[in-house]
């Protein structure tokens, strides 16, 4: 089982994520803004967090570059309405780049994707 | 006494006096003009006043003394009107040469009448003009222009066609720039390409008359020290006339005139004439070349402004554009979220309905309804996406095996093929990599949309500087309606579902100028082709 973090402004976004994530298996925790998820992050440690880009007045891409300097061994995946972020070089720092969708079946798909890259790196001692 | 003069006789006969001819006999019946006209220069009369002065008269003495200075004054009178008669002739040449030289500011025009005044018989009879011209860009006195004859046979021709059309001086001017100006330049290239001397040679003699600001006259040229013999040579005269020319301190250009052919003597007279002339010509050629290139300058700044008005045109429509793909991609937004939250709680629900549960029909249209709202909400975000091609140079070979690729699973679920053998030798196309491969995936997910079995056929070929990318599905059939419903934004086809798809295709390409046809003939097939450049614009 994975604890993942999602943090999104959307409350029913929030809950979608909870009920679909935590039915394949995984812990969910989520945060509604920067500040609640920096909360969360000194509670515990995750393996991976799904972040929007647009929280109402922050940006998921400042979080994405915090995590990255101070928590370099949690992937992220960015996940946004908006295509046209997977372009902006800073989005480049996600490990994952997923368009927002009633279907989450490429959302799940990614979360497993980027989590068995992550065990084959914690596996080769990176 | 008897008179041998008519001086005494209030009338006389025609043939009475020797000096009266056909025209004058009104003087024959009219005593006192004959007298002041004829008389006093008469021979006989002059006899007559000697018989005057042998006859011992006490006023015969003064009668001779006042015929004397009578005598002088007439011939003095005579010499001033014939002086007069002269400078108003020269009066009227510069009038007319003035009014033509100031009232234009074609250079070629200017050119032409200051020569054709210094050469023409009416003007200051000259035999040959050269003019070199100042080029300040390059610091050097140009050989510029040239009118006369070259030879003897050559000079009689032209002197002859001349007098037989008796033309004044401004049609002499018209007619040369008309017909000659060409042919006399080409006539004297060699010589005006031999009189080109840097302006930094102050010793050459060319450029010391140019400084000396005053005509110099050149006797002797062959044996003259201040001329080299390379240019008494280049000139073949022993006389010739420099006569500089200069307007509100300006170096303009150099005259050189010469009777290369009747070896007329010039004289001072001529050489004052023709600095006279000197002085407007100088200012008119000095015009003449600042309109030109204010005519230069003048394009330019249109130019200029037509690209501004252009950019600015550009930067109006661009920051519509962006508005409109701002508040596109605004509503998208506000829309996605909605509407991944319904279609995400639906699809929840649905997993946990069984199948036997009535409602499962109604959440699966909630389902099927919001997946089919989100790819019209993808298709508007593209569209807005379109407003701004980014074009570079890009494999092409790459940009269709990577869209084949992301078509892969879709082709599979629908049991279709789709066959790309890349050309190796493909050049780069310069498009937009990611508006080009939307295109490409769109095509395909477009011909086997609600098919299956369907085979399509990817080629890409280079032609003259371009690449033509071919998609083709030779089972497809497609009626022209049909096709035309599909070309359409948001159009809707009964058979071949909605949105933007094939349109926002055409719109993306024709945004980057990229021919797109469409071919589906009433047997049957489809064939897309995209005519790549391999070039940017301002290179092909």
């Amino acid at each position: 089982m994975s604890r993942l973090l999602v943090v999104d402004d959307e409350a029913n976004i929030r809950l979608l994520y909870a009920e679909e994530l935590a039915d394949e298996g995984h812990e969910v925790v989520t945060a509604a803004s920067i500040a609640e998820a920096n909360i969360k992050l000194q509670d515990g440690a995750f393996d991976l967090a799904v972040l929007d880009i647009k929280l109402k007045n922050e940006s998921g891409i400042e979080l994405l570059q915090k995590l990255v300097k101070e928590r370099h061994d949690m992937p992220v995946i960015l996940c946004s309405a908006f295509s046209c972020y997977k372009d902006d070089f800073s989005a480049w720092l996600a490990d994952g780049y997923v368009v927002k969708s009633g279907d989450l079946t490429e959302l799940k798909q990614e979360i497993v994707r980027v989590l068995a890259k992550k065990a084959q790196r914690v596996k080769a001692g990176l | 006494m008897d008179w041998e003069c008519c001086w005494d006789r209030d009338a006389i006969a025609m043939g009475d006096c020797p000096n009266i001819r056909e025209g004058d006999e009104d003087l024959l019946a009219s005593r006192q003009r004959r007298i002041l006209e004829k008389c006093c220069d008469c021979a006989n009369f002059s006899r007559d006043l000697q018989h005057f002065r042998e006859s011992r008269h006490p006023l015969a003495d003064v009668f001779g003394m006042l015929h004397d200075e009578y005598r002088l004054q007439k011939n003095q009178i005579q010499s001033l009107v014939s002086f007069l008669d002269n400078k108003t002739l020269e009066v009227r040449f510069l009038h007319e040469l003035g009014s033509v030289l100031q009232s234009s500011v074609d250079l070629e025009e200017v050119l032409s009448v200051a020569l054709t005044a210094i050469t023409a018989g009416k003007g200051f009879g000259m035999n040959r003009a050269f003019l070199l011209l100042t080029d300040r860009e390059h610091a050097i006195l140009k050989g510029y222009l040239a009118i006369g004859p070259r030879n003897y046979e050559e000079a009689s021709q032209v002197w002859n066609e001349i007098a037989c059309n008796d033309m004044d001086l401004q049609t002499l001017a018209q007619n040369f720039r008309q017909n000659k100006l060409s042919s006399e330049r080409a006539k004297f290239h060699d010589i005006l390409e031999q009189l080109s001397v840097p302006i930094s040679s102050t010793d050459h003699l060319l450029i010391r008359a140019l400084e000396d600001k005053h005509p110099i006259l050149i006797e002797d040229a062959f044996h003259n020290p201040n001329v080299t013999a390379g240019l008494a040579h280049l000139l073949g005269v022993d006389t010739f006339l420099l006569m500089p020319l200069h307007s509100r301190n300006r170096r303009v250009g150099l005259i050189i005139a010469d009777n290369c052919i009747t070896h007329r003597r010039i004289s001072e007279n001529d050489m004052h004439s023709l600095e006279t002339f000197t002085f407007p010509v100088a200012f008119a050629i000095e015009r003449a070349s600042l309109y030109d290139r204010l005519q230069v300058e003048l394009s330019r700044i249109t130019e200029a402004g037509n690209k501004l008005k252009e950019q600015q045109e550009l930067i109006v429509r661009m920051e519509k554009m962006a508005l409109v793909g701002r508040i596109t991609s605004s509503i998208a937004h506000s829309i996605r979220n909605p509407l991944m939250i319904i279609g995400g709680f639906a699809r929840s629900i649905l997993k946990n309905t069984p199948p036997s549960d009535p409602k499962r029909d109604f959440i699966e249209s909630i389902v099927s309804e919001t997946r089919q709202l989100e790819g019209v909400l993808d298709e508007i975000l593209n569209y807005s996406d379109s407003l701004y091609p980014t074009r570079d140079f890009w494999d092409v070979n790459q940009m269709v095996e990577t869209s084949v690729r992301d078509v892969q699973e879709l082709l599979i679920q629908r049991a279709c093929e789709c066959h790309f053998e890349p050309e190796i030798t493909l050049p780069l196309a310069y498009i937009d990599l990611k508006q080009v491969s939307y295109c490409v995936r769109t095509l395909i997910v477009s011909d086997i949309d609600g098919r299956s079995g369907e085979i399509v056929r990817i080629t890409a070929t280079g032609h003259d500087g371009s690449i033509q990318l071919r998609i083709e599905d030779s089972q497809r059939k497609v009626s022209q309606d049909e096709l035309d419903a599909l070309l359409t934004p948001f159009a809707i086809t009964h058979d071949m579902g909605t949105g933007l798809g094939l349109a926002l295709c055409r719109t993306m390409l024709d945004k980057q100028g990229l021919p797109f046809v469409v071919i589906a003939p009433p047997e049957g097939g489809i064939t897309y082709m995209i005519t790549l450049p391999t070039q940017k614009e301002e290179e092909s």
